[in-house]
């Protein structure tokens, strides 16, 4: 697997540095209207997994599918996909970023 | 700030009302507290609404005025209240502060809920209304979803099992099997719930609460204007609402709710009491992992044991603190916006003697209503007159 894990789309203040997984209108921290585009490295631990067997309606074409709450390093808490229903990890499992797909970051077990 | 009673209580079955709009449920129940409030209908200063998802399944919003209508109410003010799952326990707070600070002498709660006539996707895609779709709701996540990232986090801390989860489910469709107004009541064994079918890994079918209809209905009335009510008043100590992270990831910990935390916290200032005196509740089971989270969120049971002590008995009638004695959302079933009035309905019963899955000398109940992923919470503690 190649070293780089590719980098999540992130929002972060110009005024106080803060960073924020977004979307959102102004800064968490300092209140400021000044949230920019951000990128942090896409590599981080897995908090927690379960994988969707009834989707809501809009989701219904893609079968069963892993949603995961992602800790990044850069310290951003992101919900997310797993790359495969069956992906599964323990808990505090290292995982990547696999792709970006409809602007959901999707993972896969690093 | 005047002292509240609640005097009428009104609920229909919880359950499929076939070919019943919002409207006959919302009527039903709330003509039948207005009945036994032991106050005027000229009496009724405010009303409030309690309803989530009117109009994505019904196509009808402005339930409020409609039922006050129908009701032969005044020109009052009538205020629908949403906060998705929350929506009923907003509504009877609001209703609390109206009486409370004098704005008015009585009023009018109801919560109703009417979804079994829509599809599973469409259900779920209308509940999903309650996630910040910013964020959360673009990974596809849903509800049982939730619960079910929470489920392992809770099982890494605390070592929870299956079975254990399993004794809460058992636990309250068993109380639904003696509550007459309840959907689901079942006698369940750890063996059907564990070949359930999956639905949100680790949770499977039984650790659902169903789709529901129904309606509910409370009058709040001034302490000092309560003169002909014909069964006991029971008095409200406290009704606090709070707010917590719309998003999953804005909490900081998946097997606690801030919301839920901070509102037991100001309910039991409020009441002066704190959780040992409290004789029963009925607290947001949506699903069976919820009901682990929000005992230990209440102070209830003690941090990572909401499992343990439903597979030790503590938590059904005649235990430590016995929860959800009607059923809960679990087995009596989630109309969602009238979960919040319904619990209230069974509080009053239990504080009068009269429920069907009684708890004994009960003196002091607490209610707990949680919308969405944790965005809004309503915690309230009634009292027998006499304790």
């Amino acid at each position: 697997m190649p070293a780089s894990a590719g980098f999540v789309e992130v929002l972060k203040c110009s005024a106080c540095g803060a960073l924020d997984a977004g979307p959102r209108e102004i800064c968490p921290v300092c209140h400021a209207p000044a949230l920019q585009p951000g990128k942090v490295p896409g590599a981080g631990s897995l908090l927690s997994w379960t994988v969707i067997r009834r989707p809501p309606a809009a989701f219904r074409a893609e079968g069963s599918y892993a949603v995961a709450v992602i800790e990044l390093d850069a310290g951003v808490k992101v919900t997310g996909r797993l790359d495969s229903p069956d992906a599964g990890g323990q808990l505090g499992a290292r995982v990547v970023l696999a792709e970006s797909k409809n602007g959901v970051p999707v993972f896969r077990l690093a | 700030m005047r002292d509240v009673a609640i005097t009428g209580i009104g609920s229909t079955l919880f359950g499929k009302h076939e070919g019943r709009g919002l409207e006959s449920l919302a009527v039903e129940a709330a003509n039948t507290a207005l009945r036994n409030a032991g106050v005027s209908r000229k009496e009724i200063g405010a009303l409030y609404l309690g309803n989530f998802i009117a109009g994505p399944l019904s196509g009808q919003e402005v339930l409020a005025g409609i039922v006050a209508d129908e009701l032969g109410l005044e020109n009052i003010p009538c205020t629908k209240v949403e906060g998705a799952c929350a929506s009923g326990g907003i509504a009877f707070r609001h209703a609390v502060l109206a009486v409370s600070s004098g704005m008015c002498d009585a009023a009018l709660v109801v919560g109703v809920e009417k979804m079994t006539h829509a599809s599973g996707g469409q259900v779920t895609q209308a509940l999903n209304c309650a996630m910040d779709n910013r964020s959360d709701g673009p990974s596809g996540l849903t509800f049982p979803g939730l619960f079910g990232l929470a489920w392992r986090i809770h099982a890494a801390k605390y070592g929870t099992t299956r079975d254990e989860v399993s004794s809460v489910v058992i636990k309250n469709k068993a109380n639904g099997l003696k509550n007459p107004l309840a959907q689901l009541g079942a006698e369940l064994t750890f063996d059907v719930i564990r070949q359930s079918q999956p639905i949100a890994d680790p949770i499977q079918l039984y650790d659902c609460c169903p789709v529901s209809d129904g309606a509910a209905a409370i009058v709040v009335v001034a302490k000092d204007r309560v003169k002909d009510a014909p069964d006991l008043p029971i008095d409200v100590l406290a009704s606090v609402q709070t707010r917590g992270s719309p998003r999953i990831a804005g909490h900081r910990d998946i097997v606690s709710f801030d919301a839920t935390v901070k509102a037991a916290e100001f309910a039991y200032r409020a009441a002066g009491l704190a959780a040992k005196d409290i004789d029963f509740v009925e607290l947001h089971d949506c699903f069976s992992m919820a009901e682990i989270i929000d005992s230990e969120d209440l102070g209830l049971v003690p941090r990572g044991m909401g499992a343990k002590w439903a597979a030790e008995g503590r938590t059904r009638v005649g235990g430590d603190i016995p929860i959800n004695p009607s059923g809960g959302l679990l087995a009596k079933g989630h109309p969602v916006g009238a979960t919040g009035v319904g619990q209230l309905y069974e509080a009053v019963l239990q504080l009068r003697g009269l429920h069907a899955n009684q708890v004994k000398d009960a003196g002091i109940g607490m209610t707990h209503n949680l919308g969405g992923s944790g965005i809004a919470c309503t915690v309230s503690i009634l009292k027998r007159p006499d304790v």
